[in-house]
């Protein structure tokens, strides 16, 4: 989500009147000073803290807690494995697109064939129906592969044939007069060609 | 029809003749006499007719007549049929002479391989 200019402004003086009511006070304190008035400049827009994603969850509480929070049933919640990418206890959804949800169900966003306080995969943007499809093909993979493959290939394999033994009608190739037409095709007109002899048969 | 092509690629391939090559023997042997063709169109003509170069064949003064008389009875169409014919028959004349060559070529070659066999038996 943006953060307007406005609202950071705003929190920026709100963080610096802060700063100016703690200046009052003694002067050794002031690098915490410092840090808590930076501590106060935060985005007025946005979920709240309790809503952000938080660290992976170890207790059966954090997971429970977690699942609220992502509005899934604890059944259903499975965190993405800590790996140490930093995901955290962001939910693991299973890697559909949005192409492959009903599309005659009246969903709150028809256009995202998503519902309110659904939980969103971490790649739902790319998941739109405008990008990435992961829909079932209609026949499998594997013999799409063959299917195509194999045609290509025998079209090569006829094509290949077709240059090695050429089909060609059972007749000796044209005569042209005037020695093969020396001159009309262009050649030196000075070398003198040599003489092609044509007879009736 | 086709029949030249199982003989060259798989019964005879030794002597059907491969007409991409040129044809080796001399033109003269088997025959008593040969007239020679005979080209009617001069350069000159064919040149100022303006005949594209792949046709300026044995039948080109059939060509220019016919070119003649299609462009003097524009847009009368169906007007050349005499002129017409008769350069479709030259040229037809021409392609029956060229299978005859094929074929004379042929029964050189197998004339030669009986000859080399009997030789060598």
């Amino acid at each position: 989500m943006r953060i307007s200019l406005f609202n950071v402004t705003a929190t920026i003086e709100h963080g610096c009147r802060g700063f100016q009511k703690l200046g009052s006070s003694s002067f050794q304190g002031e690098t915490a000073r410092l840090l808590g008035a930076f501590s106060q400049i935060r985005a007025a827009s946005g979920p709240s803290k309790g809503l952000l994603p938080g660290p992976y969850p170890q207790t059966p509480e954090e997971r429970a807690a977690a699942a609220k929070k992502y509005n899934m049933r604890v059944e259903d919640y499975e965190p993405i494995p800590d790996n140490g990418e930093g995901y955290g206890d962001y939910p693991q959804l299973p890697d559909r697109s949005q192409h492959e949800r009903d599309p005659w169900y009246s969903w709150d966003h028809p256009d995202l064939r998503r519902n309110w306080g659904e939980p969103i995969h971490w790649d739902f943007d790319m998941f739109i129906r405008n990008r990435v499809d992961t829909s079932p093909s209609p026949v499998a993979w594997r013999t799409m592969c063959k299917h195509l493959f194999g045609f290509v290939g025998f079209m090569l394999l006829m094509f290949y044939l077709g240059e090695k033994f050429p089909s060609y009608q059972p007749v000796a190739p044209k005569q042209y007069p005037y020695s093969n037409l020396h001159l009309e095709r262009g050649e030196d007109p000075e070398k003198q060609p040599e003489e092609v002899k044509h007879f009736n048969i | 029809m086709g029949a030249h092509l199982a003989r060259r690629y798989i019964t005879e391939t030794e002597t059907e003749p491969d007409p991409a090559k040129p044809f080796g023997f001399d033109p003269e042997f088997g025959f008593g006499e040969r007239k020679e063709r005979e080209m009617v169109a001069s350069q000159a003509q064919m040149n100022l007719a303006q005949v594209p170069v792949l046709q300026r064949d044995y039948c080109a003064h059939h060509l220019i007549k016919l070119m003649k008389c299609k462009r003097d009875n524009w847009p009368n169409f169906l007007a050349c049929k005499h002129e017409r014919h008769d350069w479709d028959y030259c040229e037809h004349q021409d392609y029956v002479m060229r299978m005859k060559e094929y074929e004379r070529e042929r029964r050189l070659q197998m004339r030669k391989k009986r000859v080399e066999e009997a030789q060598a038996a």
